[in-house]
């Protein structure tokens, strides 16, 4: 009876807990990581990225200072960068970097910016940004970032959406 | 030769008189579509000047644009100076940490701000314990206020403004930490200022916030100098950190050159913020290690060296050696930290040695931490400059309560031998708090 409830339980491939019900997920949509057109860099190793976006990486190596820019909690973008890359949960997430901060050890708190538009901006203004949206969202103004050698929608690409549909 | 001319049949009259129906409509047509052409389509040399007046009008827009930015971002480089080629081919729209579009005209972000960053935090702690004069006691914590700025990208400000009340109950402010950073790379930050001294992992990785530390208080170890501590916790000198390039080791240094602790008298300031005592500056330098393949290990030692000057006394060499080995994540910690603070008077062959370690092991259970923590700390009898610590060893347990992301309740029982005296058993209940 146990294992029949886990099974009822458990969302089927492409949906996701939504509520009291279940909803369709983004699952064949990937996370584009995007910077600058003028950063040199073209590809980040997974663990590379998750030093950027735990902050334990402050600079590209062109010197450039990066400046980190994310979506505010709640967004299926951030909860996918928590869950892919930093492997953390929203607290662990938030304190990590209000501990950084304190011990000096973070040289910046991230900018939060709540809209692909805004982070595509963002991230087209300022050359040491890298932020992430849906690849939907992904137009020329930014680079998009191979991750160990992939792009989104590449096979084996490490950062799946896997998040609720829209509203 | 064929005659070209077809002769007219009756068919061919009969479309041909169509023909002449329909060709003054035509032409009418036509010549009306000519008109309007010529009405609509100015002349080439009205078209021109009009295209000269619209970009010497654009070309006056862009530089009083140019002008505004340039006013906006003295004293700030942040934003590179391509950009401003950038934006006269591809214009964006200004966006603020908390807005998302505005269909305003196209215009560049002001990043000519600096922006100056509060946080606080706070704790009160109802404590008691069987010590020989100790009462029951309600006490404030330290609030801080901790501030940091992005002077610019490569420099931020950092400081810790601490509110505290000292034992005759009187509110004082300390400035526990200020620092100004300069960050060309991550292989190299330096740091200017009032800093907490890099010897082993506890003192620089919390500092004057009992809301991050799992427990109610420091190890005896890591005490705050005013508090009784052994350790010169703070320093005002330079300290330069950074990684060292060692792939999946992960190695980082710190080098730091400061004023050192006031030693000459136990009355004076701990921290030698203004004057040091001496010429001789306290160096420090640690090494250690976070390794790719075990996210959450690192592992160091540090070496101090300073020159104390107590009165009535000879100089005396300090020398304190750490080693530390800790496994923390967001569920999980291991703390493990061994020292020995060496002091050795010049020109005598003896050297007053205080060995010290803890080791604290906590594990998250939803909101709720458990603890544990040993800690020991030996002095000698006849230490020459510290001879209030003694020896102190015994067992600590605990547990914190997160009430919401900024709050915890802890409540702590600690078991603490003393040399010569009873044991303390102690109890507090603390809330700490972040704002």
């Amino acid at each position: 009876m146990l294992v029949a409830a886990v099974v009822w339980l458990k969302p089927a491939p492409g949906w996701s807990f939504r509520g009291a019900g279940y909803a369709q997920t983004t699952s064949g949509q990937s996370l584009a990581i995007i910077v600058n057109q003028s950063n040199p860099v073209e590809n980040l190793s997974l663990t590379e990225l998750r030093r950027i976006f735990l902050g334990e990486r402050s600079h590209w190596p062109n010197g450039r200072r990066i400046t980190l820019v994310i979506m505010p909690p709640g967004e299926p973008e951030r909860e996918a960068i928590l869950r892919e890359v930093c492997r953390m949960n929203e607290k662990d997430y938030n304190n990590h970097f209000l501990h950084g901060l304190f011990t000096g050890e973070v040289f910046a708190s991230p900018k939060t910016l709540s809209t692909p538009v805004g982070v595509r901006k963002f991230v087209f203004n300022v050359p040491g940004a890298i932020g992430y949206v849906r690849t939907a969202d992904v137009d020329d103004s930014v680079k998009v970032l191979r991750i160990d050698g992939l792009l989104p929608g590449d096979k084996d690409y490490k950062i799946p959406m896997q998040a609720r549909l829209a509203k | 030769m064929k005659s070209s001319i077809v002769p007219l049949t009756r068919t061919t009259v009969k479309v041909t008189g169509r023909i002449f129906k329909v060709l003054p409509m035509l032409l009418g047509v036509l010549l009306s579509t000519r008109v309007v052409r010529a009405q609509q389509a100015p002349d080439p040399a009205d078209q021109d000047k009009q295209t000269i007046r619209m970009l010497l009008e654009r070309v006056e827009q862009l530089e009083a644009r140019v002008t505004q930015l340039e006013a906006a971002r003295q004293g700030r480089p942040a934003v590179a100076p391509t950009l401003v080629t950038q934006q006269a081919s591809t214009p964006a729209e200004p966006e603020t940490e908390t807005q998302a579009e505005q269909p305003s005209e196209p215009e560049r972000m002001d990043l000519s701000k600096t922006l100056l960053r509060m946080r606080g935090f706070g704790d009160i702690t109802l404590h008691g314990d069987n010590h020989k004069g100790d009462t029951t006691s309600f006490s404030l914590g330290q609030l801080n206020l901790f501030v940091t700025s992005d002077v610019s990208e490569k420099f931020k400000f950092l400081t810790e403004i601490v509110f505290e009340a000292g034992p005759d109950n009187a509110v004082g402010v300390d400035v526990e930490r200020m620092l100004l950073e300069y960050s060309p790379s991550d292989y190299f930050n330096l740091a200017v200022g009032r800093y907490h001294t890099a010897i082993g992992y506890y003192n620089t990785a919390y500092h004057h916030s009992t809301w991050f530390q799992t427990t109610t208080g420091r190890p005896f170890l890591f005490d705050f100098e005013d508090k009784g501590g052994p350790l010169p916790i703070h320093n005002v000198g330079v300290s330069a950190s950074g990684l060292i390039p060692s792939g999946r080791l992960g190695l980082h240094y710190v080098a730091e050159v400061g004023n050192g602790r006031t030693s000459r008298s136990p009355a004076n300031e701990p921290v030698q913020n203004l004057v040091d005592e001496n010429n001789h500056k306290a160096f420090n330098l640690a090494f250690f290690a976070r390794p790719e393949s075990v996210r959450g290990l690192q592992a160091g030692f540090s070496v101090y060296r300073d020159v104390l000057s107590p009165a009535n006394l000879p100089r005396i060499g300090e020398t304190i050696l750490a080693a530390h080995a800790v496994f923390v994540r967001p569920k999980f910690e291991w703390l493990n930290e061994a020292l020995v603070i060496r002091h050795a008077p010049f020109g005598l062959s003896h050297v007053f040695e205080t060995p010290g370690f803890y080791t604290q092991l906590s594990k998250q259970f939803g909101s709720y931490r458990p603890y544990f923590r040993y800690q020991y700390m030996n002095e000698s009898n006849r230490e020459p400059v510290f001879p209030d610590i003694g020896l102190r060893h015994g067992p600590s347990v605990g547990l914190r309560y997160d009430a919401s992301e900024s709050v915890a309740v802890k409540l702590q029982y600690d078991y603490t031998l003393l040399r010569r005296q009873e044991a303390v058993n102690g109890l507090a209940l603390q809330v700490g708090f972040t704002f």
